[in-house]
């Protein structure tokens, strides 16, 4: 094992025990640094004692973490912007300590619409779609129906994104919809969505199961585009920033860690038995081996060079927001992106002796609207 | 049915038409709940306030269309519940359907927050409904929520009793088979350790057991 995969070396020990820290995820690969830092004993070496709870849902975590029933969870990022805003009825100020992935989400189309865009190796073109969404309005057909996971989710602005570039408004020229992940493969199979964006191991499931196929991922959309976030309650910070520095160097150590192909077996056992156990091994493998329908991806699910939050980043989820009209126009820019701070994860960096990943591919330009009527 | 006619075309006709309420004079409540005993039992306190209540098991069928069929005023399900996603996307994602807001909302009260935490509460009102007017609901279903969690609770605890009990006498006749010694004696000899040490005395049971 290269050194830098280690557990933190021993100065790191700062305090015997800390007050045990309340971390809430949902089963998703990404949520692999949280799990696998618990697993490795990445958090003992720290001196933190963590629980983990598997959430059922975004609105849940949200609510917990706002309200105090969490100290920190995995989160979606731009569910710290809307936090920020209080875009659902629920307000509250997070620290955004460190990015959980970059990549990780599948575009996954039932097999109807896979047969109808004819024989293509993903990644699926957006004219190609469009024009398919396009031949079917013609002819009189009833619109599509797409799922996401949230409505405040790199799914939906990414899947939206691209959706746009082919030409289509996603609030007229189909319906989007949100599904929980474990449900999504069903719905497919079901008929009742014609295709979802989420995080894997979904897309890979799904497409086991035989109700769908990968289209794309969402790296296909924004290469290495930051996915989940480590948040913080602003509370927790202020009373006890030590806890909040040594949990963030303990997901920065899983995280180089993960990234590390021999170890990816392992990741995968542990996700399994931890998220995942009604699940094959070979579909929680495929997002760490970077495969989407026996193809290797351009921009696989990564989570290193994505531990340090970044502003400039989550300006665009921000941009994605207005360009959409998800957000009042009378919320400023430093109000909604104030939650990503860098003291964490330089704080934790810097006992770790991690450097600065390098800075990491611009987001894509958006094209020209079509104009919303809104 | 004339009057769910009347919702569904001011539905059809976009959200706008859904600010104004028609001043309905029941509630129309959803209940979203798979356990079916707690549902079963808020629906029984929500009919007695004289609200109209269509329960439904999560997770089954599509959410958004029960919303817009129902008609309904307010939603009630578990904070734990996985439907909770799919409703709040339908105030971001849907511009034809009613748009329910999570009830946390600004207006809601510190306590009562609270209290909906508790016992795992979680409640929407759809846009347009005043908070004030959905306070009965969300106290009927926070007060049966939480007499369902206290059974369960009370159901978990007369279960881990018995389980106490069953270990203490096995532990107890390891002892008396082991050591010769008659029931009280071995009752005393368990007794002595669990005080010595700190522990409780089905833990150290619980130990004997372990270490035969």
């Amino acid at each position: 094992m290269p050194l830098d995969t280690q557990a933190p070396a021993r100065p790191m020990l700062r305090r015997p025990v800390l007050r045990t820290l309340r971390l809430g995820f949902v089963p998703l690969t990404d949520a692999a640094p949280l799990l696998i830092a618990q697993e490795l004993g990445l958090f003992d070496a720290v001196g933190l004692r963590v629980t983990l709870s598997a959430e059922a849902s975004w609105a849940a975590v949200r609510d917990k973490l706002a309200f105090g029933a969490l100290d920190a969870a995995h989160l979606l990022g731009p569910m710290p912007i809307a936090l920020a805003a209080g875009l659902t009825g629920v307000k509250a100020q997070v620290a955004v300590a460190a990015g959980l992935g970059a990549n990780g989400n599948t575009i996954t189309l039932s097999n109807a619409l896979a047969q109808e865009l004819g024989r293509c190796k993903p990644p699926l073109a957006a004219a190609a779609f469009a024009a398919l969404v396009r031949r079917r309005a013609q002819q009189g057909r009833r619109p599509l129906t797409l799922a996401v996971v949230f409505p405040f989710s790199s799914h939906n602005y990414l899947l939206r994104h691209w959706l746009a570039m082919g030409g289509l408004d996603p609030d007229c020229d189909l319906r989007l919809t949100v599904v929980p992940p474990p449900m999504v493969a069903q719905r497919l199979l079901d008929g009742a969505i014609d295709g979802f964006c989420a995080g894997e191991p979904w897309g890979s499931h799904a497409a086991a199961l035989g109700a769908g196929r990968i289209a794309l991922s969402s790296g296909d959309i924004w290469p290495n585009h930051p996915e989940k976030v480590l948040c913080f309650s602003t509370e927790q910070v202020r009373q006890d920033p030590e806890s909040a520095i040594a949990c963030t160097a303990a997901v920065i150590g899983a995280a180089r860690w993960l990234d590390e192909p021999a170890n990816q077996a392992e990741a995968v056992n542990i996700l399994r038995r931890r998220a995942f156990p009604r699940l094959d091994r070979a579909e929680i493998a495929s997002a760490f081996a970077g495969m989407a329908e026996g193809l290797p991806l351009a921009a696989p699910l990564r989570f290193r060079n994505a531990t340090l939050p970044r502003r400039d980043q989550a300006a665009w989820w921000l941009g994605q927001m207005r360009r959409w009209g998800h957000l009042p126009a009378e919320v400023s820019d430093s109000t909604a992106l104030a939650p990503w701070r860098q003291d964490l994860w330089r704080a934790a960096a810097t006992r770790l002796r991690e450097t600065e990943p390098p800075a990491p591919s611009p987001p894509p330009p958006s094209p020209d609207l079509p104009e919303t009527t809104r | 049915m004339l009057r769910r006619r009347r919702r569904a075309r001011r539905i059809a006709s976009g959200p706008r038409c859904l600010q104004p309420r028609a001043r309905s004079i029941t509630l129309r409540v959803l209940l979203v709940d798979s356990d079916l005993e707690r549902a079963a039992a808020v629906q029984a306190g929500l009919a007695a306030t004289g609200c109209v209540v269509v329960a439904i098991a999560a997770g089954t069928e599509e959410l958004t269309r029960h919303v817009r069929d129902t008609g309904a005023d307010v939603i009630v399900c578990g904070l734990d519940d996985p439907s909770r996603d799919e409703l709040e996307g339908m105030r971001a994602l849907h511009r034809d359907e009613p748009r329910p807001v999570v009830l946390f909302a600004e207006r809601a009260e510190p306590d009562q927050i609270e209290a909906a935490l508790a016992a795992g509460v979680a409640a929407y009102v759809v846009e347009g409904m005043a908070p004030a007017r959905v306070r009965p609901v969300i106290e009927v279903a926070i007060r049966r929520f939480r007499a369902h969690q206290a059974l369960r609770v009370e159901l978990a605890e007369a279960r881990q009793g018995l389980e106490d009990r069953k270990l203490v006498d096995q532990a107890k006749a390891l002892l008396m088979q082991r050591h010769r010694l008659t029931e009280p004696e071995a009752y005393q000899r368990l007794r002595r350790m669990a005080m010595d040490r700190g522990l409780r005395l089905p833990v150290i049971a619980a130990q004997i057991m372990d270490n035969i």
